[in-house]
């Protein structure tokens, strides 16, 4: 039951070439009970972050708490905190049992041998890994050696939970199994977790709020939700959704109590009020948009009052994914790419018409990839007002 | 892809060798192979041969000119001389005389079975100087940085390249002055000091390779670093530990130099005790071979038992394989 706070933590290495900034003035707090996760592409500095909180190294400056206790100079043992790594280290001499239990017998805390037989076989129970205690790691499956791992933080009931990419050495199926017992367990046990990694679509699933950092900084700490709607900045918008957003140029100039926003040729109007504060002489902009919320006109026609551009295109390549699509299409400016449900009445070469509606596009300054432009889920937000023109 | 031939088969012949492709080559392949193998074979295991059809012959069959190749009468002449003289130098005839009746006399006065002792005694404990020491100091020098750590490391290196018998005399001075002259912990101390190094080497080479993430994983489970070392690491480094001992224990079986100078006659080891077999003119080869077999018998048992552990995998599927 632990809250924890970064502080104006940075870390630097020495390099061969000076020294290397892994992590850059992160400052982040975690409420008790709450499922982080650190996300951002390789050598985000994500895995020092969590390896700062674990213990293993130690901040350049600032501060990590532990319930507002500085914990800068408390070692890695004595910071009860429980680790699951990519590679599981599970050690290899020992057998299950023993892996699960080699922490409590190390630990001071006056139990038993027979009393910490009990909670391992209790932890084993509970992962199902119970007629496994007497076998040596080398002779368990990938899924069988993770749940280990994760028994192995578990037994000792940690005030912390720290996971570093934990699935990563996991077929696609056992990931996607192992994510939701991972967030189930964390929800049952209510420990304060930080998890590590690079997969969007395995933070955006298990998180209960996401850092996202880049070249060791940290650029935006918010719900998944809020993530994904309202990224801060270009990088996040392109770090979370799958496939990748589509991305123009494009200039905005103000009409009244309107924007007019061009991209690729085509302008459509979105009202004042969806954006956040733009600055005065805004006018070259970065246009976004997912690819979920691309629509061919054909398929939304007799839609009313959708004023969104429209954006002829020629098919190229067509990816079935079963239900729908991910379907590649070429304009003059670039590639769209979209998802589609309906791809079987299209082929490749065809002429398709597309468009979208304005408040699902995202805009962006294009000098500092700030966002000024979210979008808005009309299902969920008021803001999401109905243009006519 | 060549398009001279349009023949589908003959597309798949084209880039054929004769010595790869064709009967004949693969047999002059084949026995050209064979002949090399069997020649380094021969060359390799003919002393160990010679050593022991040795032992099986008379004496008056290896003063024999030209030398037989396989004895012409199989004798345990040799062997009973070096029981014989082991008994009586142990002081075991009476034994013998009074339940077997026995009588034991031997004109040569030595015991092997002291020797295989002395030397066991030399070269364990060398061996476990060797890795005690060589493990802590390549554990260190594998996991912390520190200024001069690459000299130290070419140092230990350079040490291995020095003949012992070059430091013989300051060695036989320092043993002197520690009082320690005709004691077999000299020995233990020279040999543990000489083979370390190489130790520390092989060692180093493994916990350099050894994964970062299940030291990590220790401290997290609340090891100090000796608890880490002594619990997680030197387990998974068992295979590791059990070769730089057999090296540092064969080292010390087999080094006469430093026993012949610094050993007595009455403490001598093997290699030295073998020697005293050798008696100018009337050496008795046979004798010498028949004790050369004994005495390794022993350690050939052991390292046979020992050798599976080599074989064994180091870090077993603990990291994703």
């Amino acid at each position: 039951m632990t809250r924890l706070e970064l502080e104006h933590v940075t870390k630097r290495f020495d390099g061969p070439s000076g020294d290397i900034v892994a992590v850059n003035d992160l400052s982040l707090e975690v409420d008790d009970g709450d499922f982080l996760v650190l996300l951002g592409p390789s050598g985000c500095g994500k895995t020092t972050t969590l390896r700062m909180i674990g213990g293993l190294e130690e901040p350049t400056e600032g501060d990590v708490t532990f319930d507002g206790v500085r914990v800068n100079d408390v070692k890695a043992r004595n910071r009860d905190v429980a680790m699951v790594f990519q590679d599981f280290a599970l050690y290899p001499h020992m057998t299950v049992g023993e892996n699960l239990g080699f922490g409590l017998k190390r630990e001071d805390n006056g139990l038993a041998e027979n009393e910490i037989d009990e909670r391992v076989a209790e932890v084993a129970e509970m992962l199902e890994i119970g007629d496994l205690l007497d076998k040596k790691p080398s002779s368990l499956s990938g899924g069988q050696k993770q749940r280990v791992a994760l028994g192995r933080a578990i037994v000792r009931e940690p005030r912390l939970f720290l996971f570093d990419e934990p699935l990563a050495n996991l077929d696609a199926q056992l990931r996607k199994t192992m994510r939701t017992e991972i967030d189930e367990l964390q929800s049952r046990m209510g420990i304060t977790s930080a998890y590590v990694t690079h997969n969007q679509e395995e933070a955006m699933t298990i998180a209960d709020e996401i850092a996202i950092l880049n070249d060791g900084t940290l650029q935006q700490h918010d719900t998944p939700a809020r993530i994904f709607n309202s990224p801060n900045n270009l990088f996040v918008a392109q770090f979370v959704g799958s496939p990748d957003m589509n991305i123009f140029d494009g200039t905005m100039t103000e009409e009244g109590e309107r924007y007019r926003v061009e991209f690729a040729g085509r302008s459509f109007h979105v009202p004042r009020d969806l954006f956040e504060d733009v600055a005065e002489d805004v006018s070259d902009v970065t246009i976004g948009f997912r690819p979920q919320d691309l629509f061919r006109e054909a398929s939304t026609e007799g839609r009313q009052g959708h004023a969104g551009p429209v954006i002829d295109s020629e098919i190229r390549v067509i990816e079935p994914l079963g239900t729908d699509a991910i379907v590649h299409a070429e304009i003059d400016e670039g590639t769209l790419t979209s998802t589609l449900t309906r791809f079987h009445e299209i082929d490749e070469g065809d002429a398709a018409t597309f468009t979208i509606a304005p408040e699902h596009i995202y805009v962006f300054e294009r000098d500092t990839e700030r966002l000024i432009k979210g979008r808005v889920d009309t299902e969920t937000d008021e803001v999401g007002a109905v243009m006519s023109d | 892809m060549s398009t001279e031939t349009t023949d589908p088969t003959e597309e798949f012949r084209e880039n054929q060798s004769w010595l790869f492709d064709t009967t004949a080559g693969v047999y002059l392949r084949k026995t050209l192979v064979g002949l090399v193998t069997a020649g380094a074979g021969l060359f390799v295991l003919f002393p160990l041969y010679w050593l022991v059809v040795t032992a099986f012959k008379t004496t008056a069959e290896i003063q024999q000119i030209p030398p037989t190749i396989v004895p012409q009468n199989w004798s345990l002449q040799g062997f009973s001389v070096v029981i014989e003289s082991s008994i009586q130098a142990g002081g075991y005839q009476v034994f013998f005389e009074n339940t077997l009746g026995v009588t034991i006399t031997s004109a040569i006065d030595i015991n092997v079975l002291q020797l295989v002792f002395n030397s066991l005694k030399v070269s364990v404990g060398a061996g476990l100087i060797a890795v005690a020491f060589g493990t802590v100091a390549s554990y260190v020098l594998s996991r912390r940085d520190f200024r001069g750590k690459n000299v130290l490391m070419s140092l230990f290196l350079a040490s291995l390249m020095f003949p012992g018998t070059a430091i013989m005399v300051p060695e036989w001075e320092l043993i002197n002055m520690l009082d320690l002259y005709n004691t077999h912990v000299a020995l233990v101390l020279i040999y543990g000091a000489m083979t370390a190094p190489f130790v520390v080497w092989l060692m180093k080479g493994f916990f350099d390779d050894f994964p970062g993430s299940i030291i990590d994983a220790a401290r997290m489970d609340q090891c100090s670093p000796y608890e880490t070392f002594r619990y997680v690491v030197v387990p998974m480094a068992r295979n590791s530990l059990i070769a730089s001992f057999i090296f540092a224990f064969l080292l010390a079986w087999n080094e006469l130099v430093f026993a012949l100078t610094l050993l007595g006659n009455a403490k001598y080891t093997v290699p030295p005790g073998l020697l005293t077999f050798v008696q100018g003119f009337n050496t008795q080869w046979n004798v010498v071979a028949a004790a050369s077999i004994l005495v390794s018998v022993p350690v050939l048992l052991g390292l046979a038992y020992i050798q599976r552990y080599f074989v064994q995998g180091l870090t077993g599927g603990a990291i994703k394989g």
